[in-house]
């Protein structure tokens, strides 16, 4: 029997990066997967909502732009093409994977993975079952939609994975639940025509953002796409008689022809008893890691959504990598702490770092400074100009903690602001570097010119 | 016209005083009974009230500045009343270097009368006049800096004073600071603009930091743990202990000698009492019990300056408490006097005092033994360091329950161990042997504790 160095559970944007990293650093690597490669984000998640999401913010686009020069007759989303395209995305993207994979030389397990101590583990597939020895384990199992028990199982509601899974687009869809996930697929089936209501427990939608960044998205769903928005009210029963869903709330009944549940995730640890190996879990299930990566059980490591901390594909993969590192070449390095978030509603929001919720829930002094699009020049002529950047500054050291944008690009922006938070930069620094004009990007250099009331292309402040 | 404020003295002790707070400003109406200032003695923080009334024309001493007991601090008169000249006295020489910038200078004046009392909750205590020598310290003078060789070492966050100077008497000029960079190797110092931003402002020296970011990199996290390392004022009562702890343990030649005692009979005795609602802890006993044996051991309740010895005709018991950021030791006057009771009720109430900050500098001084209680932190031993200027003191461990041989038997038993630290020149081996002796077969005597502690 084979002794691997490194045994990866989950071929997800977790587990994949993990094991390859580690065939890099010449480990004999083996990694098992029960469904398709690319986990979660690559076939029900991040990938397929951005084919659907770039269509719908370009046919957004298209029907808002009739005043700036173009003029279309009949545009439609044709959402069975629009399905086929996606699935051939998603198939690329899975073989690319795979042969990844391969071609770093890690060894590819199909099946059900299990723990039988912490060194084996056993994979069950179609009757077969093999047994991999492992110096070290790396489980990256990933989550799953979790699903209310009072839920009923039905064809007429659907999680995120079920709502991706569609041909046809219902008329009408209830979204119980205002994250991230809820608010995207919400803007995707507004666009395709589709009557869209969300019902969130909590007092707004995208609390993750600040509450000035979520107004601008919470009132473009509204008032352009349409969508009901119905905050701080609980669905109290929910039944289906005949060919719709009846769902009473807190205020009122609604009658819809489907439902999309999108309440939040939880660990995917079925099956792989991990008990058997004595890798604690908390509360909820989720596997405890350390900030290296490490679990109680001294050869066993965990990354991803399965640990419980931000749920976030990219998040997984820098764990991954860090992790695999650790487990190779026996170091100590710290999950990365600057993680940026991206929302692909109409409009895009992303944030990163330190938001003016938490500093002031830390009580901790801060400075705040914003750039409205509509004072760019290039977000006027491209007649994208609604939404505004937003930077969140130490005022003692004029270190960058934090920025949001909401508005065209934010989620391709945020990208600037996550490495000038992550390298410590001042907002002088941001400042006085030379951005490219005409560009969206200027957004940021003119809020950082702003956190020292220098703006040129603002008004000076009223005193 | 303007009539002074003096720093009142405290207690028998007390010869500085730092002002923590002036609770009016220049200019404020002052009346009878008001607070005008708080005070940090060396052990406890006091708050001092007007007795006369008008306006504080004059703030002489700001907070944050040690002066000797009777200097004025101020003037409280009429609007527009001249303020008398009052000639510069010294600067302590701990504020002086936390604020090398400002030069604070205080002032004193031989006067009349003081102007205001203490209230504590010990009472009033009359100031006494009295004119300390010398609260000033020499400072060598440091090497001159040029203002521009200051301004560029500040920009790069480097600490000036470690730069040697070519000008003329060993000036440093930006030059010579360009240098030393160069040569420490700043240019290839590698730090995040904010970790930069964050050592010039907290005056740190980025020199002596050790980057922890890629590639050895300084980062934020980096001058914080530098910031926080950088060695802090201790508080004054940390200043407190360690002089007075310093002075005795270089002092007087410590010796040890420790006793197991067994209280099991007396844990039994307690309990019975307890449940009829006697109020004794196992402190208590010991307290009491050293207050007999002090009586039967002179040479132990004794005091010496290595010429001279001193009798204590009274047993003043010390107790240490363990306070918010250091110990305190109240001290039980006169225990020879008092019943197990009182002496019970008094070491309640002190200890209460103490844990809220309000004792008396006198209900801090004057103790001739001190007790050091650790009881309760499951010890099974320690040694304990004399109060300075006392003769001895005692360090009581844990009761524990171990194997004890009674009458031939191994049979479990309640033992604690007591341990006497005396100072050499007064008591020697035997005596402190005896001492503790006398101690155990107090404790462990049954019949004495049903005389003297009647419930």
């Amino acid at each position: 029997m084979d002794v691997y160095d490194i045994v990866v559970i989950g071929a997800g944007p977790g587990g994949y990066p993990a094991a390859i990293r580690a065939a890099q650093l010449g480990a004999k690597v083996a990694i098992v997967e029960r469904e398709y490669f690319g986990g979660t984000c690559l076939n029900w998640g991040c990938i397929p909502t951005k084919v659907f999401a770039g269509v719908a913010s370009l046919v957004h686009q298209v029907r808002h732009k009739c005043n700036t020069g173009i003029r279309v007759q009949g545009i439609e989303v044709d959402y069975p093409a629009l399905f086929q395209h996606k699935e051939r995305v998603v198939h690329q993207l899975r073989n690319g994977v795979k042969q990844l994979l391969q071609a770093h030389g890690v060894n590819i397990v199909t099946g059900n993975g299990r723990f039988v101590d912490p060194h084996t583990i056993e994979v069950q597939s179609e009757g077969q079952r093999t047994c991999l020895t492992a110096k070290r384990v790396i489980i990256a199992s990933g989550s799953t939609s979790l699903i209310p028990p009072q839920i009923p199982q039905h064809e007429r509601i659907v999680d995120s994975r079920g709502f991706l899974a569609l041909q046809q687009l219902p008329a009408s869809l209830l979204v119980i639940g205002g994250g991230y996930i809820g608010c995207e697929l919400a803007c995707i089936a507004a666009v395709a025509g589709v009557r869209v209501t969300i019902v969130e427990m909590l007092d707004d939608v995208l609390t993750i953002l600040d509450p000035d960044v979520r107004r601008e998205v919470r009132s473009f769903m509204e008032n352009i796409l349409g969508i009901k928005i119905i905050t701080g009210t609980k669905i109290e029963e929910l039944d289906v008689p005949g060919t719709e869903v009846r769902v009473k709330t807190g205020n009122g009944e609604i009658v819809t022809d489907m439902v999309l549940v999108a309440t939040g995730r939880k660990p995917v640890t079925d099956g792989l008893d991990i008990e058997k190996a004595g890798v604690k879990t908390d509360g909820r299930g989720f596997v405890i890691v350390d900030d290296y990566g490490r679990t109680n059980v001294g050869n066993i490591y965990a990354v991803g959504d399965v640990t419980g901390r931000m749920q976030l594909a990219h998040y997984a993969t820098s764990q991954g990598l860090t992790v695999a590192e650790n487990a190779c070449k026996l170091t100590l390095q710290r999950f990365e702490t600057v993680v940026p978030s991206v929302i692909f509603t109409i409009p895009e929001a992303a944030s990163v770092g330190l938001t003016e919720t938490m500093a002031k829930a830390e009580g901790r002094d801060v400075q705040i400074a914003k750039f409205r699009f509509g004072g760019l020049g290039r977000a006027v002529a491209a007649a994208e100009t609604m939404g505004f950047v937003k930077l969140i500054t130490d005022p003692g050291t004029d270190q960058l903690l934090g920025a949001a944008v909401v508005g065209p690009h934010a989620t391709e922006l945020i990208a600037e602001l996550t490495v000038a938070v992550r390298a410590e930069i001042t907002a002088k620094e941001l400042a006085s570097t030379i951005h490219a004009h005409p560009t969206f990007s200027e957004a940021w250099m003119e809020a950082a010119h702003a956190v020292h009331g220098l703006c040129v292309h603002a008004p000076p402040k009223k005193r | 016209m303007a009539k002074p404020i003096m720093m009142p003295k405290f207690g028998q002790m007390t010869e500085v005083s730092t002002i923590v707070e002036w609770k009016k400003k220049e200019g404020d109406r002052v009346s009878r009974g008001d607070i005008l200032f708080t005070v940090e003695t060396d052990k406890s923080v006091m708050e001092v009230e007007a007795f006369v009334e008008g306006v504080l024309l004059k703030i002489v001493v700001p907070a944050g500045v040690s002066v000797p007991v009777n200097t004025i601090v101020g003037f409280i008169g009429e609007p527009g009343e001249p303020v008398p000249d009052v000639k510069p006295f010294g600067v302590d020489s701990q504020q002086a270097k936390e604020v090398p910038q400002k030069k604070e200078i205080a002032y004193v004046m031989a006067a009349d009368a003081a102007q205001a009392k203490v209230v504590g909750t010990g009472g009033l205590v009359t100031p006494q006049p009295l004119l300390t020598a010398s609260g000033q310290v020499e400072t060598p003078p440091a090497p001159a800096v040029s203002p521009r060789a200051r301004a560029l070492a500040r920009r790069l966050a480097i600490d000036v004073s470690k730069v040697k100077g070519s000008g003329p008497g060993g000036r440093v000029t930006e030059k010579d600071v360009l240098g030393y960079a160069r040569d420490r190797g700043y240019t290839n110092l590698k730090i995040t603009p904010a970790a930069l931003e964050l050592a010039r402002r907290e005056g740190i020296d980025v020199l002596e930091v050790i980057g922890t970011g890629s590639g050895g990199r300084i980062t934020v996290e980096d001058v914080r743990r530098a910031i926080a390392e950088k060695p802090q004022p201790l508080s004054r009562m940390r200043q407190t202990i360690a002089a007075r702890l310093t002075q005795s343990f270089t002092t007087q030649p410590h010796f040890y000698v420790t006793v197991g005692v067994d209280v099991t009979d007396l844990i039994e005795f307690r309990n019975k009492i307890k449940s009829q609602g006697a109020p004794y802890t196992v402190t208590d006993f010991v307290i009491q019990a050293v207050v007999v044996a002090l009586q039967e051991f002179p040479e132990v309740n004794s005091s010496t300056d290595g010429h001279t010895v001193r009798r204590h005709q009274h047993v003043n018991i010390g107790l240490a408490v363990a306070v918010e950021g250091g110990l305190v030791v109240p001290v039980i006057r006169y225990a020879e006097c008092k019943s197990m009771y009182e002496i019970a009720m008094e070491a309640k109430q002190l200890a209460e005092k103490a844990r809220l900050g309000k004792l008396t500098p006198d209900e801090m001084s004057g103790g001739t033994f001190t007790i050091s209680n650790l009881g309760m932190h499951n010890v099974d031993v320690f040694h304990a360091i004399i109060n300075t200027g006392e003769g001895a003191i005692l360090a009581v461990a844990s009761a524990k329950l171990q194997p004890a041989v009674k009458d031939g038997q191994i049979v479990p038993r309640w033992l604690m161990n007591l341990t006497l630290s005396g100072d050499h020149r007064l008591i020697d081996g035997v005596t402190g042997a005896r001492f503790v002796n006398a101690l155990k077969s107090k404790l462990e005597d049954i019949s004495l504790w049903q005389r003297l502690c009647v419930w």
